[in-house]
């Protein structure tokens, strides 16, 4: 017989092999050599599964931090940590059998920074960068109060609680389904993904927006403009897997939404610049290769000085 | 196929994160690491045929048990054996109750050290891991985007994806650290 194949080169082979498959796995072609490559060794079956288990665990890196819920506020929960024992299990255990039972949890997230937070009933909460909002559980009602920033909400069904959101004097409230709400200084904006919700400001009447729709809701005179179909939510809610697209926007307004994600901010100093449209596909906390990119497409530079980044031109 | 991708989850969200603890059991048991492979590429071989995994409540012992029969085949077909070995292997229970061992691994802190140990790649590599494992890029966009061949992007891609096992699989560091720097090459290298 031949030299053994060493455990490392198969190991080595193996992992080719899986970046070779996620390359052109849709060839028939190396499927069929994959499989005859499996077939020489029960050992190079092990290596490939494990490898391609490794791979497949990395994609997690891309789904946000999913956390369980703060186990912070109540002085309660801390001692039944202790007195439970056994760590983080107990903590956790903790966590879920309380969490109901707390009043209200605060969340806020830092610049740039963007958070998960599975709600006590089964929602979840996407927080956008620079936001802060108390979450309320109460038994007939479960209350959010938006204080600053965005959140989107994936609302898990029960119509005896229903799910409203205040954000200022603006409110949303909702039965089962998903949107998202951003305040601004003068009002708040509705961007409705799923099922339908109700907005509303003190003394108004409620309005209907329904998945697909956005709306725009003043503080001071509540919803004007009717609900507005929006064939581009995905796009705009694209921040909660900390990305920005951009599609067709001025290089100005790109800037902008950079902006709201980094300390160093990116300034278009040239007005041509600013008013040319983009498409492109971005991470939040990469304004340097968004300024880069752009700077190549339109004949401009980049000069880097220590929080900003100019955009110029060329 | 279905089936398997469930497994192949599985495999790196139970399974691998307690390679380390039984390659440490594996290796007080077996003087050679080449064996300690071989046990392990067999032991996954079989975790990897499971069709079903509902069933199995505790992954880790699991693990432990797989890995324990496959070495007790193997020293039954070697002719001679240390008698310590046999009650090293006996000595399963032990392992499995090794206080220090991490019984809970939190959703987060598991993202943060996947994130981590991308983060750790030699720069083009870690923006290739990025592309592909964050943004989800198909490796002919990331080549175009970096202006590299695709040969280049599959390279780095399988050395990023080494280093990263053996971090996760926490094999003396070093091993990880050479397998970055190594050239791309890949079938030459050994593990000490």
């Amino acid at each position: 017989m031949v030299d053994r194949e060493s455990a490392a080169d198969i190991e080595a082979a193996a992992a080719r092999w899986v970046v070779r498959v996620d390359r052109d796995g849709d060839e028939p072609g190396v499927r069929a050599e994959l499989e005859a490559w499996l077939a020489g060794d029960r050992r190079r079956r092990g290596a490939y599964a494990r490898a391609e288990a490794g791979w497949t665990h990395l994609g997690s890196a891309s789904v946000l931090a999913l956390e369980t819920p703060e186990p912070v506020p109540a002085p309660l929960l801390r001692r039944r940590g202790v007195i439970g024992g056994l760590g983080l299990l107990a903590a956790s255990l903790a966590a879920v059998v309380v969490a109901p039972r707390l009043l209200a949890k605060r969340y806020g997230t830092a610049l740039g920074e963007i958070r998960r937070v599975p709600m006590a009933d089964g929602s979840v909460a996407a927080i956008n960068t620079s936001s802060e909002l108390e979450i309320s559980m109460r038994p007939r009602l479960r209350a959010v109060r938006l204080e600053r920033g965005e959140a989107w909400f994936a609302v898990a069904k029960d119509p005896d609680r229903p799910f409203v959101v205040e954000s200022g004097p603006v409110r949303v409230r909702a039965v089962g389904t998903a949107f998202s709400v951003r305040k601004h200084e003068a009002g708040s904006d509705i961007l409705v993904t799923e099922g339908v919700v109700e907005v509303w400001t003190d003394g108004q009447a409620p309005r209907r927006v329904v998945a697909g729709q956005r709306v725009f809701a003043d503080n001071g005179v509540g919803v004007q403009a009717a609900p507005k179909a929006d064939d581009n939510l995905a796009r705009q809610l694209a921040w909660r897997d900390g990305q920005i697209v951009l599609d067709g926007q001025t290089l100005a307004e790109a800037a902008a939404e950079f902006n709201r994600y980094n300390d160093r901010k990116i300034e278009v100093a040239d007005p041509r610049l600013a008013g040319e449209r983009f498409v492109g596909w971005f991470r939040t906390n990469d304004p340097e290769g968004f300024a880069q990119a752009a700077a190549t497409t339109f004949n401009g530079q980049v000069l880097t000085s220590g929080e900003s980044i100019v955009l110029q031109a060329g | 196929m279905e089936g398997r991708a469930r497994v192949v989850a599985w495999l790196g969200r139970e399974i691998l994160p307690h390679e380390a603890a039984v390659r440490v059991w594996l290796r007080r048991s077996f003087a050679a690491a080449g064996d300690v492979d071989d046990i392990l590429q067999e032991t996954y071989c079989r975790l990897a045929a499971l069709s079903n995994i509902e069933h199995i409540g505790e992954p880790r012992a699991y693990f432990f048990q797989a890995a324990r029969s496959v070495a007790l085949e193997q020293i039954r077909r070697a002719r001679v054996v240390r008698i310590e070995t046999v009650s090293e292997i006996e000595a399963l229970d032990l392992a499995l109750e090794d206080p220090s061992a991490e019984r809970i691994v939190s959703g987060r802190r598991e993202l943060e050290r996947v994130r981590g140990l991308i983060a750790a790649l030699p720069d083009r590599c870690r923006k290739i891991f990025e592309l592909r494992k964050i943004e989800g890029l198909p490796q002919r966009e990331i080549a175009r985007r970096l202006g590299v061949t695709e040969n280049v992007v599959e390279n780095e891609a399988v050395r990023g994806l080494r280093a990263i096992l053996a971090a996760m699989t926490e094999q003396d560091a070093s091993a990880g650290a050479k397998g970055l720097r190594e050239k791309t090459d890949g079938r030459s290298r050994k593990r000490r």
